[in-house]
């Protein structure tokens, strides 16, 4: 049991401090508590859609289509609000029944189509993108609502809004991941399917539902986006999806399947974006910043395959001279 | 090298050409560990490896082929999508120009089946191969590099009668061309017939060596784990109650007009050979695979599954036959694995109490005897005996009555073994039923109270073992290769 949560929080704790050092020493802007509030403002909206990320890894699947998913979001939030009048609660609930719907889409395809999660959902990132561009002849909406903006920058008891959300929807899936026969059941299906239908699970719908989960990650990081800029646009969320399964892949989510604690997720999210800050500090290209995000994913990838055998090398020389050493004594 | 354990302490062995040299030993006794150090993945920490007197250091897989040692594992290494040829050549496959020569190829790969006599289409396809004819194919490899010293690791773990008799015949034919072999086996009677001579591996070292091993079942088996008493202890706890009824069951994967029932507290075998139907049968009661026709009743009621959950409501449980594809998660700790065919005995609200899990399963644990490490560790690093108990530990939990098992006792040690039988006795006293597929002729004829005789996917004959004996099965085999071949 603790080794399935607590799973060497050391790694990505180690990588965050690692990554945090390089920045904070490369560049004195970084401290500057003006850029420490844009990043936290930042990472809030990638750590969320990492959870989706990281529930869809968890069963052994992959999620490529929440970046689309967010710009198809936007549109439909900004345009329901601004051209059909919808009141600005329902709205937001009517995004996140979007993106469980979108969600199901993918989780159907899937699950229940067979089609691999890597074409599927790729599939889906061109289409939810390309329906988003049908929205209002393809332009951003502006100005959507004057209070939408507080959902964002709001504070309270000094804090910003973002945080409580985000402290509440990592509380909410670390406690359905571990306490709950839901959460298990993500654990059994991405360990072993076979396995798993043998002992009775509805494989085919646990897989789903993890895509409906990644489809509301992805519309509360919709909702997020739209009140940053009070805006929604088929532009938004370029690359979301790789920052996401690099932050669940670098917080240690095996890409097998099975294995990864979502807590390690939030701190794989900070990893990235300050990453991405400190390039952005330096005047790093966004074109080299697209190539340093994708040598991260590998990095991080390569780690969790190496990762046993670098582990049992380092164990078994301790313990075999520790085991030598009492057979001595006999 | 391995994580808390010396796999292997001062080991000592010596392979003379042509010698069939047995190489036995619980699970978990380093046989494997030894094996991967004469076939260079694994390197000892000290001692040497003389061959033909000279001292070698073999670093790599390649290193060992290019000292003429070759390895057959009990996973097989061949590529299933090519040709038995390409297998065979596969690496050094022959050229002409830098192409590839096919003819060469495919007139070298004959000569090489020659060799051992036997008759494969050096051009079929590999993965349409029988799993007998495809360990052949790699033990042609083996030949193809001229390898003098050849290792097979349980090379009969998945095959028929046919095909093991087949395979002994094919090296016995190596041993006269003066190979080298060493055999690895949990079929102790296969391994009696077979060999030169034993060496038996417990905890890492060698305890009766080459010339102190008689080639005896029973002094094997008392060297092997100490004093076992009785090999099958079997009870017979049969009551008049029937729970199961199966009526004319067939489904469109080879499961044909199927008709038996099981009683309170019986154990039902189901023999024949590899591919008659009896996973497909075991299947089909589970609700993995859907009836076309046909009914089962439960306890007098008639059920009908859609899914393995159906099935489990109803109290059914199903041990695989191959527990690391079917049956555990090899991320999980025994405890997890235990709970999670019924996950609902140990929440509230589908919120999980993992107090109460830890407890519960901790009783069974210890009345299974499995070693209380399996608590906080993952399955992988267990024992196949310990994973194995874990899994029937699962339906336990689960309050199965009705337990299929398949295969139970494959690749697992004597002492393993013998704790199943009697894991078996507990269940059937305990009022629960059980399902016995084993292809162990002896097991089942031992630990059955009736056996279903299986061929071509339904049930010819149901017989109590005392009127059966190897003979019969062996005879159910053969009549069904002969219509077959009709």
């Amino acid at each position: 049991m603790k080794k399935l949560f607590s799973s060497s929080i050391t790694g990505p704790l180690l990588a965050l401090l690692l990554v945090f050092l390089c920045v904070a020493l490369t560049t004195d802007r970084f401290l500057s508590p003006g850029n420490l509030s844009n990043l936290f403002l930042q990472v809030s909206i990638v750590s969320i859609v990492a959870i989706g990320a990281t529930f869809v890894i968890l069963i052994g699947g992959i999620d490529l289509s929440p970046g689309s998913a967010i710009a198809l979001l936007t549109v439909l939030f900004a345009s329901s609000i601004k051209f059909v009048g919808v009141p600005l609660p329902v709205a937001i609930l009517l995004v996140v029944a979007m993106g469980a719907l979108l969600g199901l889409l993918n989780g159907v395809l899937v699950a229940y189509l067979r089609i691999p999660a890597f074409i599927a959902t790729l599939a889906a990132l061109s289409a939810f993108r390309g329906v988003a561009f049908g929205f209002n002849n393809g332009s951003p909406v502006f100005s959507i609502h004057p209070d939408l903006e507080s959902i964002f920058y709001g504070t309270f008891l000094g804090a910003p809004l973002p945080l409580y959300y985000v402290i509440f929807l990592y509380g909410l899936s670390f406690m359905v991941l571990r306490y709950t026969a839901f959460g298990r059941s993500i654990y059994a299906v991405g360990g072993n399917p076979r396995a798993a239908e043998l002992s009775g699970l509805n494989v085919k719908k646990i897989q789903m539902y993890c895509f409906v989960i990644a489809g509301i990650a992805a519309a509360i990081g919709a909702v997020l986006m739209a009140a940053r800029l009070n805006s929604g646009s088929p532009n938004y969320g370029v690359g979301l999806e790789l920052a996401a399964i690099a932050a669940a892949v670098v917080g240690g989510a095996s890409l097998t399947g099975g294995r990864g604690n979502i807590i390690n997720t939030a701190l794989g999210a900070m990893t990235i974006v300050i990453v991405q800050n400190g390039l952005n500090l330096n005047a790093v290209p966004t074109s080299a910043q697209n190539v340093i995000v994708g040598a991260i994913i590998v990095i991080a990838v390569a780690i969790d395959i190496w990762r046993d055998d670098i582990t049992s090398k380092i164990k078994g020389r301790f313990q075999s001279t520790k085991n030598v050493s009492k057979k001595n004594h006999h | 090298m391995f994580p808390g354990v010396v796999a292997n302490n001062e080991v000592s062995l010596t392979l003379k050409p042509g010698e069939i040299h047995g190489l036995l030993g619980e699970n978990g006794c380093g046989k494997s560990t030894l094996i991967k150090t004469l076939c260079g993945v694994h390197q000892p920490d000290h001692g040497k490896i003389l061959r033909d007197g000279k001292e070698v250091s073999l670093t790599s897989p390649f290193s060992a082929r290019n000292e003429g040692i070759a390895t057959v594992f009990q996973e097989f290494s061949v590529v299933p999508t090519l040709s038995v040829a390409e297998n065979i050549f596969l690496g050094v496959l022959p050229k002409k120009n830098g192409f590839i020569d096919w003819t060469k190829m495919y007139s070298d790969a004959k000569k090489v089946l020659a060799k051992i006599n036997v008759r494969i289409d050096p051009e079929a396809i590999v993965g349409n191969l029988s799993v007998g004819d495809q360990q052949l194919v790699e033990i042609s490899k083996a030949i193809a590099q001229n390898a003098s010293l050849i290792i097979l690791d349980e090379p009969t773990a998945a095959l028929g009668l046919e095909e093991i008799q087949q395979l002994h015949r094919v090296i016995k034919d190596l041993k006269k061309q003066n190979a080298a072999i060493v055999y690895i086996s949990h079929r102790l009677d296969e391994v009696v017939e077979l060999v030169d001579c034993i060496t038996i591996l417990k905890d890492g070292c060698v305890t009766s060596d080459a010339q102190m091993t008689d080639i005896d079942i029973s002094s094997i088996v008392n060297t092997m784990v100490g004093k076992v008493g009785e090999h099958y202890p079997k009870e017979n706890n049969t009551q008049d109650e029937v729970v199961l009824e199966v009526r004319n069951i067939s489904t469109s994967h080879g499961v044909k007009d199927v008709s038996f029932e099981v009683l309170k507290g019986e154990v039902f075998g189901l023999g024949g050979v590899l591919g008659s139907g009896r996973t497909e049968i075991a299947e089909a009661l589970f609700g993995v695979k859907k009836l076309t026709s046909g009914l089962i009743k439960i306890k007098g009621k008639s059920v009908s599954f859609s899914n393995p959950q159906d099935a489990i409501k109803n109290n059914l449980g199903y041990v695989p036959e191959n527990r690391k594809f079917d049956g555990l998660f090899f991320n999980f700790t025994g405890i997890e694995n235990t709970s999670v065919a019924d996950l609902k005995n140990v929440s509230k609200w589908s919120i999980l109490d993992l107090q109460k899990e830890r407890e519960e399963i901790r009783k069974l644990i210890t009345k299974l005897k499995i070693t209380p490490e399996s608590e906080s560790r993952f399955v992988s690093l267990l024992s196949g005996g310990n994973q194995q108990k874990i899994i029937i530990a699962r339906w336990l939990f689960a309050d199965a009555e009705i337990l299929i098992f398949d295969e139970p006792t494959q690749g697992i040690d004597v002492g393993s073994k013998i704790a199943v039988y009697k894991l078996i006795n507990e269940l059937t006293s305990a009022g629960c039923s059980v399902i016995l597929i084993s292809s162990d002729h002896d097991e089942l004829i031992a630990m059955s109270d009736r056996i279903g005789i299986v061929s071509h996917g339904t049930v010819v004959d149901i017989l109590p073992p005392n009127q059966l004996d190897k003979v019969d099965l062996v005879k159910a085999s053969t009549d069904e290769k002969k219509e077959r071949i009709a």
